[in-house]
This record gives C-alpha cells, sequence and structure tokens, in this order.
C-alpha cells in the first residue's frame, strides 16, 4: 500500500481520539524537551567555552618552554638555554594529533632600537605567519609577517604600540626604517593593544620580526625560546601534555631518572572552562532524559495496547473488506510512530523555548544545531517503533470473524 | 446461469475441550447463481453464520471446497483470502461496522484503500449516490438514522463492485420501515444485477428474496424458490397511508 495512504489512516485514526493522542504523545514531549535543553545548552557553553578560548589566545594554548622548572614569567627569562629546537616542534606538528596550530617562538629582551635619533630595548621575537593565530595577536594596521617573509628571511618587522609611541611619538611608523642592532628593518605593521601580560610583562613593548630573519640576520640562534600549541580538542589537553613530554624527552634522549630539561604550561583557568561542560549535571540530566523517554514509551504501548482491543471491531471490518495482516501492522505502527515524531517535533519546539529562558538565568545562550534535530528526531522515531511494535503485532492478528461477532 | 459461489460438501468442526466434536456445518452442498436474491434462514446456532463466513472468504471449512467465481479458494491462505475479499465480496453487517467519527465518504472509501484503485473518493461518492445518500456524504455515523448509517454500509459493500454480497441480519438493529427501506435498496441492487445473500433468522425479511435456504443443526433442511416474493416498496407505502391516517385521527 501507498505510503501516503497509510499515513491518511493513520492521521484518521489518531484524529478520532485527540485527547488520547495528545495523552500519548506528553511524555514523549516531555522527554524531547528534556533532551533539546540539554544538548542545545551543551552545545551552547561549548560555543562559549570556544569564543573565550579564542579572546583568550595563549592562555589557551600550551606552551613548551626549554629549561627545568622555570617559573611563569615574562619570556627570555631563561636566555641562553639551547635545549628546544625547531626540529622539536616540527616533530610535535606532525606526530601529536590533538594539535591544531603549532607556532615556534625565539625570543630576546633588551634589543636595542633605534629611529631617528631615538633609542628603545623592547624584546624581539622570531615568529611565524600562524603566530598570530595561536597567540590571536592581530595587526592594527599594516600587514602581519607572511609566508614569503618567512621563506626569505626578509628584514620586515610589527611593532607594540609601546614601540611605536616610544619611537615615533605621533609619526606614522608604516613603511619607515628601523634599526634593530644596526640591521635596517623595514616597518610592515603595527600589532594591536594588549596591555599588560598575566606574569607583568608589558606585551605591547615588542617587536615581531620572521622567525628565520631572527635566526640568521640577528642573532645567529637556532634553539627556541617557547613552542606555542593550540589544541583541537582542549578538554583533552592533560593527555595532550603527556604526549608531548613524552615525545620531547624520547628526542632528547633523556634517561628515566633525569629531569626534563623543558617545562610544559598548562593554562588551569581555560581547561575549568572547558571541562565544565560535561558535568556531573549534564549526565544527570541525561539520564532524566532517558528515563521519561523510556517512560513515555512505555505510555505508548499502553495506549497503543488499549486503544488496540478497544478498535477490534475496526480492525475486523478492515480485514473483513481486504486488509491484510501487514496492512494492520502498518497502521498501528505508523499511529504509534507519528504520535512520538510529533511529538519530538514538539518537544524540540518546547526545548528551545526552554533552553532560552534557561539562558536568561545562567548567560549560556543555547546553540541551534542539527544535533538536536537529529538526536530528537531519531530517538522520538524510535520510541515509536519500539512502543509499537507489540501492540501493532496484536493488532495484526486480531481474527475478524470473532471482532465482528 | 453461472455459479458464483460453489460449496461441495462444507463441513466445519470445532474442537471442544471434552474432546467430542461440534459440527457448525455438516456436509453442506449449495450453488449461488450470478444475480439471485437469496435469503439463508435458520435460528441462532443453526450454522448460518458459519456458511456466510465461509462463503464469504473470511473462514476455510474443515472440509469440502469453496468455489469462487471458478476459483477453488478453500484452502487459500488469509493473505490471499483477504485480497480476494477485497475484490470480489461485500459484507453488510447488523451493526452496521462503520468507523466511529469518520464521515460516510471515509467510511466507504475503506475497501478501496487496501485495492490498488486510483480515484477512490470519486468511486465513494458514487457508491453514496447509488444508496441514495449524495447529500450525506461528509456526515458523520453520529449525525445519520440507524437506516442511513446501514445504506453507508451497503455502499461500502458495493464500492468495490464485487462479485456477491453477504448481508448478515442486516435489519437486525433497524425499525419496520427502516428495515423495509434498506431490503427495498437491496431489491433494486438485485435488479441492476447484484448477487445478494441475505443471512436472517426473521421470516419476514427472508419473504422479500427470490429463493430461500433453511439451516438446522449445521445442515440444509430446504431450499426453496420463493415463488410470490414480497414488495418492500408495496408494503412502505401501506405504513406511508397508515401513518396519515393515524395523524388524520
Amino acid at each position: 500500500m501507498k505510503t501516503s495512504r497509510l499515513l491518511k489512516i493513520a492521521y484518521i485514526g489518531l484524529g478520532r481520539n485527540k485527547l488520547r493522542t495528545f495523552l500519548m504523545m506528553i511524555g514523549i514531549i516531555i522527554a524531547i524537551a528534556a533532551l533539546t535543553v540539554i544538548v542545545s545548552l551543551g552545545e551552547g557553553s561549548k560555543r562559549q567555552v570556544m569564543e573565550r578560548m579564542k579572546k583568550m589566545g595563549a592562555d589557551a594554548s600550551l606552551m613548551v618552554r626549554p629549561g627545568a622548572g622555570v617559573q611563569r614569567g615574562a619570556p627570555g627569562g631563561q636566555a641562553g638555554i639551547t635545549t628546544l629546537t625547531l626540529e622539536d616542534a616540527k616533530a610535535i606538528e606532525e606526530e601529536i594529533k590533538n594539535v591544531k596550530n603549532l607556532a615556534p617562538v625565539m625570543n630576546k629582551a633588551g634589543v636595542p632600537v633605534k629611529y631617528g635619533n631615538q633609542n628603545s630595548t623592547p624584546m624581539v621575537f622570531g615568529v611565524t605567519p600562524i603566530w598570530r593565530v595561536v597567540r590571536t595577536f592581530d595587526v592594527e594596521r599594516g600587514e602581519f609577517i607572511s609566508e614569503d617573509d618567512l621563506a626569505s628571511a626578509e628584514r620586515v618587522c610589527l611593532l607594540g604600540q609601546q614601540v611605536v609611541q616610544d619611537l615615533f611619538g605621533d609619526e606614522d611608523p608604516l613603511g619607515k626604517s628601523v634599526f634593530l642592532i644596526n640591521v635596517n628593518f623595514q616597518v610592515k605593521g603595527v600589532m594591536q593593544s594588549k596591555g599588560t601580560s598575566t606574569g607583568g610583562g608589558n606585551l605591547d613593548n615588542r617587536i615581531l620580526v620572521p622567525i628565520t630573519t631572527f635566526s640568521r640576520r640577528l642573532f645567529n640562534q637556532d634553539y627556541l625560546g617557547q613552542i606555542l600549541i593550540q589544541l583541537s580538542d582542549v578538554s583533552a589537553m592533560y593527555k595532550t601534555a603527556e604526549d608531548v613530554k613524552a615525545l620531547l624527552r624520547e628526542r632528547h634522549q633523556l634517561a628515566a631518572t633525569v629531569p626534563d630539561d623543558f617545562t610544559i604550561r598548562i593554562p588551569e583557568e581555560a581547561l575549568k572552562t572547558a571541562t565544565a561542560v560535561s558535568s556531573t549535571m549534564t549526565i544527570l540530566l541525561s539520564l532524566v532524559a532517558g528515563v521519561s523517554l523510556i517512560a513515555g514509551g512505555v505510555v505508548v504501548m499502553n495506549i497503543m495496547l488499549i486503544s488496540v482491543s478497544e478498535r477490534r471491531k475496526e480492525i475486523g471490518l478492515r480485514k473483513a473488506v481486504g486488509a491484510r495482516r501487514r496492512d494492520i501492522l502498518a497502521q498501528f505502527l505508523i499511529e504509534a510512530t507519528v504520535v512520538t515524531v510529533i511529538g519530538g517535533i514538539i518537544g524540540i519546539l518546547l526545548g528551545y523555548g526552554s533552553a532560552e529562558v534557561v539562558a536568561l538565568f545562567t548567560e549560556t545562550p543555547p546553540a541551534i544545531s542539527w544535533v538536536v534535530f537529529a538526536l530528537g528526531f531519531g530517538f522520538s522515531a524510535l520510541v515509536g517503533i519500539v512502543s509499537g511494535v507489540y501492540p501493532a503485532r496484536k493488532a495484526a492478528y486480531v481474527d475478524p470473524i470473532e471482532a465482528l461477532r | 446461469m453461472a455459479a458464483v459461489v460453489q460449496a461441495v460438501n462444507l463441513s466445519k468442526v470445532y474442537q471442544k475441550n471434552n474432546n467430542v466434536p461440534v459440527y457448525a456445518l455438516n456436509d453442506v452442498s449449495v450453488e449461488i447463481n450470478k444475480g439471485e436474491f437469496i435469503a439463508i434462514m435458520g435460528a441462532s446456532g443453526s450454522g448460518k453464520s458459519t456458511l456466510m463466513n465461509i462463503l464469504g472468504c473470511l473462514d476455510r471449512p474443515s472440509e469440502g471446497k469453496v468455489l469462487l467465481d471458478g476459483e477453488e479458494v478453500s484452502k487459500l491462505d488469509d493473505e490471499t483470502l483477504a485480497k480476494i475479499r477485497n475484490k470480489k465480496i461485500g459484507f453488510v453487517f447488523q451493526t452496521f461496522n462503520l468507523l466511529p467519527r469518520t464521515n460516510a465518504l471515509e467510511n466507504v472509501e475503506l475497501p478501496l484503500i487496501y485495492s490498488d484503485r486510483q480515484d477512490i473518493t470519486n468511486l465513494a461518492k458514487e457508491a453514496l449516490v447509488s444508496v441514495g445518500l449524495a447529500d450525506r456524504v461528509h456526515h458523520n455515523p453520529s449525525e445519520l438514522s440507524g437506516g442511513q448509517q446501514q445504506r453507508v454500509a451497503i455502499a461500502r459493500a458495493l464500492v468495490n463492485n464485487p462479485e456477491i454480497i453477504f448481508a448478515d441480519e442486516p435489519t437486525g438493529n433497524l425499525d419496520t420501515r427502516s428495515s423495509l427501506e434498506i431490503i427495498s435498496l437491496f431489491n433494486e441492487l438485485n435488479k441492476l444485477g447484484r448477487t445478494i445473500v441475505l443471512v436472517t433468522h426473521e421470516l419476514d425479511i427472508a419473504a422479500h428474496t427470490r429463493r430461500i435456504i433453511k439451516i438446522a443443526d449445521g445442515k440444509i433442511i430446504s431450499d426453496e424458490v420463493n415463488q410470490n416474493p414480497l414488495d418492500a416498496e408495496n408494503e412502505l407505502t401501506k405504513i406511508s397511508s397508515a401513518e396519515v391516517l393515524n395523524e388524520n385521527k
């Protein structure tokens, strides 16, 4: 029989007893609504965390530094420790799965810079183009270091706001030449202002140059001051840190008794926000949704059974006029499924409404995503089929002679 | 005349708890020809309903065989029988058996839903027109009188253009006037060529048909042509004039 006819039969059958149909739906509506609230709020807070991560930049990334037990503080404090190399950085990027972006950094503090007769001694960073993504530190004017700059070790630089103020005052620095330890550099851009770092260093008192230029033209240095690692899955940060640690120990050929010759800094704050999503609350709510879905299914099965025994005459008649067993089976199965799917759709809508209300108090905006629809739709259809099978089979085996007597 | 239904040596046996076999039908042979208007009569428990169920492909005999339209149907499985019922047989029941809260049209469409026929709405409408309910198409059963409900049921039995219509006590739940109207409708349909089998225990009803088969204890005890069938039209006119008289008193 055609699907449209089956659906029409189900529609007529359900429409004949609207109250009963509604009662069947209630359990499913509540369950799917709860599910929707959980999933959409979960997605919402996940997105929120992502946003925060973006803002935090380096604070949400793993940072590897050379030397053991280095205190958190101004980078460059451990100048001269040569244990971390570009090859280490490459190895991490290639072998650790959770790495989204990786930025090797060379740095030196107190480098003399000159423009005209103005002098300053900012910190100089040798970086790669990806650095500004990992560090979420963008240019205000001009352009950032490009791959070409990197490849040919161009003598270009970007200035922090403090440096601009010290050297140029009100003058526009773009395109001008500055002298870094007597090497001529062209100013390619000006960085945004970032203020002071958590460690107390002035993030605006910096000059950025391509890492290749830093290494070959300025300081003849081949070791790194830090490696910044942005992760794909922030909640797996500890695991990734362990992996990085193991990889570096292996590469540095450290015996088991020798302490690390590097330090991995884990941003605790970021980690807390990230893992808060999968809290006990979510598990508890999911459990509630699951249980109410089962309860809803039992209600559907119960009412379908009542419906079948009440409609024995109808079933008998349908068989008398030519309905086959599978027609009756399909009819009741579709009735149950239509009820739960409609309940599911109402539940999804109701869930969104509730999530919006919840968001007023928790400041977590619910996220609309296909996951919610897929889950809600899938679960409600599943419940309909599972709880409809037994009543539908019972209906299919009704004896028409018996029923019509 | 060609036989629509031919039953040969039918028996239907029920095995009760004490293992004593009970014969609902015992060696019954009968032939129903195209265009006949027949009454199967008998007291309750006589086996007339069992016979109708077997002839109507709702049930299978324990022994013997049934040929419908020349095709043996007594050994077919449930699903095939359902198909045959859908194509070749129409049923009318004592309690109408209309789907509640479902309008006349949708009730009449019911057999067509299970067929592969197209344009079911128009066919159903035509059937309703043919039983005189053109103006009740969108009424629910609760908005119709008993007689009208039974007409909807007859339209439902007609809609698939069956070879034969079985009516099981079709007037059992109706008053005299509605009963006569229904019988008159059957008579008209018969005149248009329909083969109709009435199952009843009332002689008054059976007297309108042209052949009366009497059953008792699972056996056919008589099978006679009714030479002078009553004319339901006539009786209706009589009742009407009687009513007019009563009102004038």
